[in-house]
């Protein structure tokens, strides 16, 4: 049939540009020399070792994991609260703080950046690790805030009041039955908020103001000020970053069901 | 336990405390101390402090041709961008839903390696595209299509192509779910009714599915208007976006009452079009 062939093609094609500039990111990294040549004149891993032998990269490396690991951990604490007490009691003031947990995605970030910058200077908050996690953990909060609440929506709640029939106090059916429903949604949750974070740029720029640079922070500057092939290499490490952590999301979650798919019946 | 009681007390609120302070003093004190910067004097020779004052100097400064210029410019590539994104991005989406669940999920993986790329790396990849020495123009030296290799950036097509890059995985992300949520059902009817498999496209998924299309194209819209670094690195600076200026003016220049003025009035535009799109959320609920 004609028209399928169409769409694969239509489809393979819009795959395809959107992996081209990334293959060519690579194969800009393996050049010998300190120059852009695609495809590549000479291979070498060089550019690779660089991100962990010297030491401006290495730190950035450092501060961007170390600030991801904890946005995501922050990110957690706040999303999972408010999703349980949106979930168990519908009152209007949990709403208004769901609504308030959405809207960091809903402004361009250039906002957030500002204001943040402006309330994190005279808190000293301003150009440290934990600076930048409490922003990027407040900042990114909507993604596990909606996965959680999926993962809430998918209990029965006819087994939640079981175990209070049974005799089962509200902590104790949140820690033995709603808590290991949602943990792999917990996971996904901060699986994206630790990658995301990661990636952030503007407001690790606007609070780190390049006293701490994290990675596409350092990538930015060093780019202003000269190229050179470590840029791309350390590119091809946040691809390999997502690919590993979102096939992981995949492989031990619902990930369709993570974006909000639904399906009456299996395909 | 009933889905809709009431908290009753101090202990049933505790879930609520943390998320309420946390988010109450990190985002919403930001806000309010934007409001209010955004009205204090700047002395004259002061980098990034301000004194306390009630002036509307900042909101004045609005009505001159080079920020009528800018706001334009970056109406203008939000625009084209969200629509080319949702141009592409709604018959792939809508196919990707119809997908197995063992190439939908493989297909999932990749669209999100894609959208949680820094736009960072984005534009860089795209200078990299565009460039004379390692771009797809010596590709097109190869084919015989062009004489000698091209450098394409910076300029406006560049800066249209990374937008447009940036938004697609977001455009496919705002449309699956809705997607997934066809029946198959209904278009299976249409095609045994005679239909060919494109009028089915045309005159049944695209109408049913025209409110997410709009959704889409208006939260894509407001998430193009907040670009940065594309436009800063692929364009001249006629094409520098709004998000530049504000940072221009809070981290090189030190005023923070204008950068906080000019962004209570990206607000402004953004939360109107942020309204549109419930608005638009609503009729599709009601049909």
């Amino acid at each position: 049939m004609i028209p399928r062939v169409a769409r694969n093609v239509f489809c393979w094609l819009v795959v395809l540009s959107l992996s081209l500039p990334l293959f060519i990111v690579a194969g800009v990294s393996l050049n010998q020399k300190k120059l852009m040549f695609f495809p590549p004149r000479g291979l070498s891993m060089r550019w690779y070792e660089e991100i962990f032998t010297k030491s401006a990269w290495l730190d950035s490396l450092l501060a961007s994991l170390g600030i991801a690991a904890l946005a995501g951990v922050l990110a957690l604490s706040i999303a999972l609260p408010a999703a349980y007490f949106l979930w168990r009691y519908r009152v209007f003031y949990a709403k208004l703080l769901f609504s308030i947990g959405l809207m960091p995605f809903a402004l361009p970030p250039v906002i957030t950046a500002l204001g943040m910058l402006m309330l994190w200077v005279p808190l000293g908050l301003a150009a440290s690790v934990h600076g930048l996690a409490l922003a990027h953990g407040i900042f990114l909060v909507t993604l596990p805030l909606v996965m959680i609440s999926l993962g809430l929506e998918s209990i029965d709640r006819e087994i939640v009041e079981a175990a209070e029939t049974m005799g089962a106090s509200p902590s104790r059916t949140f820690s033995t039955v709603i808590l290991p429903m949602v943990v792999p949604y917990m996971f996904a949750g901060y699986a994206f908020v630790f990658v995301i974070s990661m990636n952030e740029f503007i407001i690790s720029f606007f609070i780190g103001q390049f006293s701490l640079a994290t990675l596409p922070v350092k990538i930015f500057s060093q780019l202003r000020s000269g190229y050179t092939p470590t840029i791309a290499s350390v590119s091809v490490l946040f691809i390999l970053l997502a690919v590993v952590v979102f096939s992981l999301v995949a492989r031990f979650g619902d990930l369709p069901r993570l974006l909000g798919a639904w399906t009456p019946k299996e395909r | 336990m009933s889905a809709h009681s009431r908290p009753r007390g101090l202990v049933p609120h505790l879930p609520f405390a943390w998320p309420a302070l946390m988010l109450g003093c990190f985002f919403l004190v930001p806000f309010a101390i934007m409001v209010v910067v955004s009205f204090f004097h700047r002395p004259e020779s002061g980098v990034g402090t301000y004194e306390v004052g009630f002036e509307f100097t900042h909101y004045l400064r609005f009505f001159s041709p080079l920020f009528a210029r800018h706001i334009l410019i970056t109406i203008e590539f939000a625009a084209v961008a969200a629509l080319l994104s949702v141009l592409v991005g709604f018959p792939f989406t809508y196919f990707l839903s119809r997908f197995r669940r063992r190439p939908q999920v493989l297909a999932l993986v990749f669209i999100l390696c894609v959208l949680s790329l820094s736009e960072v790396i984005v534009a860089y990849s795209w200078s990299v595209l565009l460039s004379r020495s390692a771009g797809i123009s010596n590709f097109f030296v190869w084919l015989g299509l062009l004489a000698k290799p091209a450098s394409w950036t910076p300029g406006y097509g560049a800066v249209l192509f990374g937008l447009t890059y940036f938004n697609l995985p977001f455009a496919v992300l705002i449309m699956y779910p809705q997607c997934t949520r066809l029946d198959t059902e209904i278009t299976e009817a249409a095609r045994t009714l005679g239909a060919s498999p494109l009028r089915t496209f045309f005159t049944v998924v695209v109408p049913m599915l025209w409110p997410t299309i709009m959704t889409a194209a208006i939260v894509l819209f407001v998430f193009t208007m907040g670009a940065f670094v594309t436009p800063q690195w692929l364009g001249r600076p006629q094409h520098w976006m709004f998000a530049i200026l504000i940072s221009d003016q809070a981290l090189t220049r030190g005023n923070l009452p204008f950068a906080s003025a000019l962004s209570m009035f990206f607000m402004a535009i953004t939360l109107a079009l942020v309204a549109l799109t419930v608005r638009l959320g609503r009729r599709k609920i009601e049909r």
